[in-house]
């Protein structure tokens, strides 16, 4: 009996040792994986970083919105910064700037029926003015979007650059965004999309200088000419869709 | 070296993951509305973030897969077992690295911050310093998932 007891306490030590030797080796093992977890982890983070920042110096793989904006504009005819049959009776003038984010909201979310309706049945033509009020980053970047209405581009380089605009004179709108944007909108000869740039300043200064005779003195503002209207004729800031369809309908 | 209880470990690692599933949600319900969370003070660094590239991931939004980590973590609290020990360092090992990550990003590349996104950033960090000490500390211990003051009666 005692030496039943006795081999019962053996057993029941010997496995405690067991238990406490496999949790031990278990807590070691435990630690190892969780030291190689650290190390990958690490080193994801690192590429992830480098991967990201070096995105940045080839220009436009970040580009947002290229798609949509191809999509948005494909089939209308461009010509210089006139989006729309170059024939339509009616022209609506938006005076913008690139940097200005109200003037992006325009483009998201009051133009885009108005292009999709009057533009592409040929009632409206479209054309977009500089007014460089914000910084001295708009007018290269006004100028940047000339040059690509040289090449046909004007429109999806103006839409493009409002999808990647940054925070108002943050200094984003450097010669590599303006770029990346040139390529983003598909200018072809970006050699001469350069060149021309320089060339196109002066144009967004006397845009510049029209806008505020016209009474504006904000971006974006619109003016309608059409078969009823004075000329051109100062619409403001619309509230609405509907209120630069007022303005159109009034004019044609 | 003495650590804190693993109990103790739990129910703060319950506590931060359970504000962290309410955070990532609440950016992943604004997200999903075509809204973007509101800042706080009237800054527009979260519209901002929140409409950058980096927000989707193979076009889901990153919230989404916040809300998977910290509901994970949140589970990890519930077990004393070396599985929850380790599952738990190992997510919190990853949000925290995708957080550093995307804190990155917000400074040097969308260069606008969104607190919703520093908020669950921090609550990441800490996270992951509280699964580490309890991986660390707590590692190849027996499962005491019932011995818990609350339980002990129960498990005893």
């Amino acid at each position: 009996m005692s030496n039943k007891k006795e081999r019962e306490r053996r057993r029941e030590e010997r496995e405690q040792a067991e238990a406490a030797a496999g949790a031990g080796d278990r807590r070691k093992q435990l630690l190892q994986l969780a030291a190689g977890a650290v190390f990958l982890a690490v080193a994801v983070v690192l590429v992830l970083i480098v991967v990201n920042t070096s995105s940045s110096d080839g220009g436009d793989t970040e580009l947002e919105g290229v798609a949509e904006v191809n999509q948005q504009l494909a089939g209308i005819p461009q010509r210089e910064m006139v989006l729309g049959d170059p024939k339509a009776p009616v022209e609506l003038v938006e005076f913008g700037d690139l940097q200005c984010p109200v003037c992006k909201g325009f483009s998201e979310e009051v133009l885009p029926p108005i292009i999709e309706n009057q533009v592409k049945n040929g009632e409206v033509k479209l054309e977009f003015r500089n007014f460089t009020i914000i910084g001295e980053q708009s007018p290269p970047a006004g100028a940047a979007a000339l040059a690509a209405g040289a090449q046909g581009r004007g429109w999806n380089y103006v839409e493009l650059f409002y999808k990647n605009q940054g925070a108002e004179n943050s200094g984003y709108a450097d010669d590599a965004f303006l770029e990346s944007i040139a390529k983003g909108a598909g200018v072809k000869n970006l050699a001469k999309w350069n060149k021309d740039r320089t060339k196109f300043l002066a144009e967004v200064e006397e845009t510049t200088a029209e806008a505020p005779e016209l009474g504006f003195n904000g971006t974006p503002s619109f003016a309608v000419k059409g078969p009823k209207s004075d000329g051109l004729e100062a619409i403001g800031t619309p509230s609405s869709t509907g209120a630069l369809e007022e303005a159109i309908e009034e004019a044609s | 070296m003495s650590y804190p209880s693993e109990w103790t470990l739990r129910r703060l690692i319950a506590f931060l993951a359970a504000l962290g599933v309410g955070v990532a949600t609440y950016i992943a319900f604004e997200a999903a509305g075509g809204d973007a969370p509101q800042c706080i003070a009237g800054s527009t660094g979260c519209a901002t973030v929140a409409k950058s590239s980096y927000s989707h991931v193979a076009g889901v939004n990153i919230a989404v897969f916040g809300i998977v980590g910290y509901v994970l973590l949140l589970a990890s609290a519930f077990f004393a077992t070396d599985l929850a020990r380790f599952g738990g360092f190992v997510v919190a090992l990853g949000g925290f690295g995708y957080s550093v990550f995307l804190t990155y990003i917000e400074i040097f590349k969308i260069e606008a911050i969104c607190q919703w996104c520093v908020g669950s950033a921090v609550l990441m960090t800490i996270l992951f310093a509280l699964n580490a000490t309890r991986l660390i500390g707590y590692a190849g211990a027996a499962d005491s998932t019932r011995s818990q003051p609350g339980l002990r009666g129960a498990a005893g």
